[in-house]
């Protein structure tokens, strides 16, 4: 049995009056690339804000390698080697890219260095565009340049908001070609509303839906469970917008 | 909002609003030549860029506290007037410095009186952001109240412990007076303000733009909640920025006594004033913005004073609302 | 007659209720109370105090309709009461002479410029945010207070000017003594003056309760909502700016029948009345009409006995010279529980009652 790296027990949370998180359980594991999935408002989004602390919690515990997290500031909780790509990106527009990567980078010592080198090799057009604004790039090198930021420092735990949204299907393969690189060094929890993403790089799933888990399971289970797929994810058999189902 | 839709609806095509500063900054400078005689105008201008450059100071730091924290501090001006009765009470001690023939001493003086100012304040700056503004992040209205109701103490404590009357506020010998320069008469004092602005923007541009600190912080002006998700502590961030405006305030407040070599309990309030039309006028969060909106406000009250008087207040306002109506963002937003 | 829609038996039962809760009693025996306040404690000071109460308690509803009803924070309060307090000054004195005609003139002039000058600044200030609006406001005000002082020929400068009342409500008239009190021209003008808030505080609780009013309430709430359900929110908030601010004139202007006497300082202050209004609006409770009474209750009952407080301190601790000190500058102290207020008791008196029956009720 793997590692539990992050563990995420009945966890309520509230954004001003409404009951967002209605006790939410779920697991990540090492090795391994968990998806959270599910329909607009489910709460996807709220429960990677309430891991790195930018929401708090009213009940339940969030821990991170057995050591509870929940009650800790968001710049505590990053600096456990946590990383967080949100999901309007957050990238500082005014600033350069390699600006941003500086305030991404905790320490600047070899190791990061290193970390440095293999991340932009990873995203070429990051060096390319070393010294422009980051206002200036487009949707995919702006979601390149958020994960890079996450991935620079130490980080065990990654966690991805739907970096999917608003970008053509050539850019979501670079996508999922830079996370499954991902993958061997850090454990990923992806919140994903494409499923051509969400299954192609995902090892486990876990369904939310108004607020709490509904399925979970294999991901290679998930595919041929139309089923499911049509009553979560509003995925018709019809439906093929984007990529393949199969 | 309906804010934007006015706004979009006036805004006029690229160009020429790049060139808005610089268009405002022209008129500025030459319209008054037209009706002023030369002699006079030199004078006038060098008044208005040193006035220009103590708004600066105060401006500045309103600028940045709001566009990192999304605070409001109404107390920016009892600050400022605290760093002025610093600055008083030490040349009082220094006496016979202040009135010594030496430049050293003189200079010594000052100098010591600008640290004073600066850390004490900046202390007061610390305290109230810890005990008192942290309580109402995120409220704009309960800030605006609290930060009324905490001038309302300072300028009384000033009233406490230095007494309620104005008074004549001591300036070291060497920085009064003036050098004859072409038969133009200049003062001292404005030129050291000017100059003492210039270093100030110097190094707050150093800092910001080379430091990772000023990095940091400019990350932060647009999206705080993504700098501390990425590890920085941020909380000392925003206590350390609040201090730092606080000082700049404490400075200006000095200067500014210097200048109008007078000190009085609600100085800060005049002066506040001033400082949120620059803001405005240069747009919130940019340092850059505080310094030219601050040049144009210093310039303007001055050639309106000589010209007609009874108009130098309204017309900085008169201004504001100009730029309200064709540039709510200011002439140079950070974009957000 | 159609059948009545939910809302319209709602409201109708609402309607009814009104008038047997025990809140109902409570206003009524407040309003006696004011009635009485000339024959119970008919010395100067009570009969003063009282109708400072009146006056402030009225000024800080119009201040709330802006505050608490739109969510809108303005320094210019004191200016339209000043404007008010004017423009009666104006008619009554320096350019006019005492007259019912000219007493009814001043208020209605003051009116108008009032809802022009609002008007004005909602157009120019509902563009910006928020904390600019309140700057903005600031910065008018203090530019009025400066052209008072200034414009000596106009206002009488400094020193400002003095009134008489005329006919009936004159220092000198007197209809004779009825149960034990002497009813002058200056009980009269109370009446009057209590009468008018009366009117007045009845018109803004229809306002805040009106149609009108609850669709400013939603903008208030969530303003982007607002205008997705297709409210124009500039029109609903000038609207309310503007009838805010003329109210607060009309109370300017019945202050100046009472003090007799305008100037900078007093009528348009920032620090006098701007401070107290917030203090008042602090303590009673935004957002609750009533909370203005108590407020302005509170706030002036404690400025006139402050000088006896004073005294008082100074017996228990004659040593204590620091001590006399801080309460000489009772601003400071004022100060200090406004900061408290604003961090502990956000909601105020009457917000914490109302929270309190709604826990209760649950």
């Amino acid at each position: 049995m793997n590692e539990i790296v992050l563990a995420v027990e009945g966890v309520h949370t509230f954004i001003g009056r409404h009951h967002i998180l209605q006790g939410v359980s779920f697991e990540a594991t090492a090795d391994n690339v968990t998806v959270l999935i599910g329909r607009n408002g489910a709460g996807k989004s709220t429960a990677l804000r309430s891991i790195i602390g930018l929401l708090p919690t009213s009940e339940g515990r969030i821990l991170h390698r057995g050591r509870e997290i929940h009650k800790k500031k968001p710049y505590q909780i990053a600096r456990e080697g946590i990383g967080f790509v949100p999901e309007h990106m957050g990238i500082f527009s005014n600033l350069t890219v390699e600006e941003n990567m500086r305030v991404a980078m905790l320490v600047e010592d070899a190791a990061t260095a290193h970390r440095l080198e293999r991340t932009l090799a990873m995203f070429g057009d990051l060096r390319k565009f070393w010294t422009a604004k980051a206002g200036n790039l487009s949707g995919g090198q702006k979601q390149m340049l958020a994960i890079a930021r996450a991935i620079v420092n130490d980080t065990s735990l990654l966690l991805v908001d739907e970096p999917s949204k608003g970008l053509a299907p050539i850019i979501i393969e670079s996508l999922i070609d830079a996370i499954n690189q991902i993958k061997e060094h850090s454990v990923v929890v992806l919140v994903e509303q494409n499923f051509h993403l969400a299954s192609s790089v995902g090892d486990q799933y876990y369904i939310l839906d108004d607020g709490t888990v509904v399925q979970k399971g294999v991901m290679e289970g998930l595919a041929g469970n139309q089923e499911l797929k049509s009553r979560y994810l509003g995925i018709s058999k019809a439906e093929n917008p984007f990529g393949n189902e199969q | 909002m309906n804010n934007d839709k006015i706004a979009m609806a006036l805004k006029p095509a690229g160009h020429w609003e790049r060139h808005l500063p610089l268009a405002i900054g022209m008129g500025l400078f030459l319209l008054p030549l037209l009706g002023i005689p030369v002699k006079t105008y030199l004078t006038l201008t060098i008044a208005g860029l040193a006035m220009g450059m103590l708004l600066f100071l105060v401006a500045s730091g309103v600028s940045i506290i709001f566009g990192l924290m999304d605070v409001i501090n109404f107390a920016h001006g009892a600050l400022f007037t605290w760093g002025a009765y610093v600055g008083f009470s030490i040349f009082r001690l220094l006496n016979k410095w202040v009135d010594a023939e030496s430049v050293l001493q003189n200079v010594g003086a000052f100098t010591i009186a600008v640290v004073a100012a600066m850390v004490v304040v900046a202390f007061l700056g610390v305290v109230l952001e810890r005990v008192i503004v942290r309580r109402v992040y995120g409220s704009h209205l309960f800030q605006i109240l609290i930060t009324f109701g905490s001038t309302i103490v300072l300028v009384e404590l000033i009233r406490v412990l230095w007494g309620p009357n104005d008074e004549v506020m001591p300036v070291p010998l060497r920085f009064q007076g003036n050098w004859d320069v072409m038969d133009v008469i200049v003062l001292r004092y404005p030129i050291v303000c000017i100059l003492m602005g210039l270093a100030v923007y110097a190094l707050i541009q150093l800092v910001l733009k080379r430091t990772k600190l000023g990095t940091i912080v400019r990350a932060g002006v647009e999206d705080l909640d993504m700098v501390q998700a990425m590890g920085h502590n941020i909380f000392l961030l925003l206590t350390g920025v609040f201090a730092v405006g606080a000082a700049l305030a404490a400075l200006g407040g000095l200067a500014m006594a210097m200048f109008t070599l007078q000190v009085y309990p609600d100085m800060g309030s005049t002066y506040l004033l001033f400082a949120f039309i620059v803001v405005i006028i240069g747009g919130l969060g940019s340092v850059t913005g505080s310094l030219v909106g601050a040049l144009i406000v210093g310039l303007a009250y001055n050639y309106v004073a000589y010209l007609i008087p009874w108009a130098a207040a309204g017309v900085n306002i008169l201004i504001m609302i100009v730029i309200l109506l064709i540039r709510p963002t200011g002439l140079f937003p950070v974009g957000k | 007659m159609t059948t009545p829609t939910p809302v319209q038996i709602f409201r109708s039962e609402e309607r009814r209720e009104r008038y047997i809760t025990g809140s109902f009693f409570l206003k009524i025996g407040l309003l006696a109370l004011f009635i009485l306040v000339p024959f119970l404690f008919p010395s100067f000071k009570s009969v003063d105090l009282a109708m400072k109460v009146i006056l402030f308690a009225t000024l800080v509803a119009s201040f709330d309709i802006l505050l608490g009803y739109t969510g809108i924070l303005s320094f210019g309060h004191g200016m339209f009461f000043g404007i008010g307090a004017y423009s009666v000054a104006f008619l009554m004195g320096k350019y006019g002479s005492p007259s019912y005609v000219n007493l009814l003139f001043g208020v209605l002039i003051a009116a108008v410029i009032a809802s022009f000058i609002a008007l004005f600044i909602s157009f120019l200030s509902l563009r910006v945010k928020a904390i600019f609006f309140a700057m903005i406001t600031l910065a008018i005000a203090e530019l009025a207070i400066v052209l008072a002082t200034k414009l000596t020929g106009l206002t009488g400068g400094e020193d400002g000017i003095s009134i008489s009342m005329p006919g009936v409500f004159s220092v000198s008239f007197t209809l004779g003594k009825f149960a034990g009190v002497e009813i002058t021209g200056r009980t009269v003008t109370y009446y009057l003056i209590l009468l008018s808030c009366s009117a007045l505080f009845l018109t803004m609780l229809r306002f805040t309760h009106s149609p009108l009013g609850r669709v400013l309430q939603a903008i208030r709430d969530n303003e982007a909502r607002a205008e997705a359900l297709g409210y124009k929110t500039f029109i609903f908030q000038s609207i309310a700016i503007t009838f805010g601010c003329v109210m607060a004139a009309i109370t300017g202007g019945l202050y100046a029948m009472w003090v007799g006497y305008v100037n900078p300082e007093s009528s348009l202050g920032v620090m006098t009345i701007m401070l107290d209004v917030l203090l008042m609006v602090i303590i009673g409770g935004m957002g609750t009409l009533y909370g203005g009474i108590i407020g302005a209750g509170f706030v002036k009952v404690t400025q006139t006995f402050l000088p006896d407080l004073q005294d008082l301190a100074m017996t228990l601790f004659p040593q204590a010279e620091f001590m006399h000190h801080i309460f000489e500058r009772w601003l400071l102290l004022f100060g200090i529980l406004f900061i408290l207020v604003v961090i502990f008791f956000p909601k105020g008196v009457m917000g914490s009652i109302r929270d309190y029956m709604a826990r209760r009720s649950r």
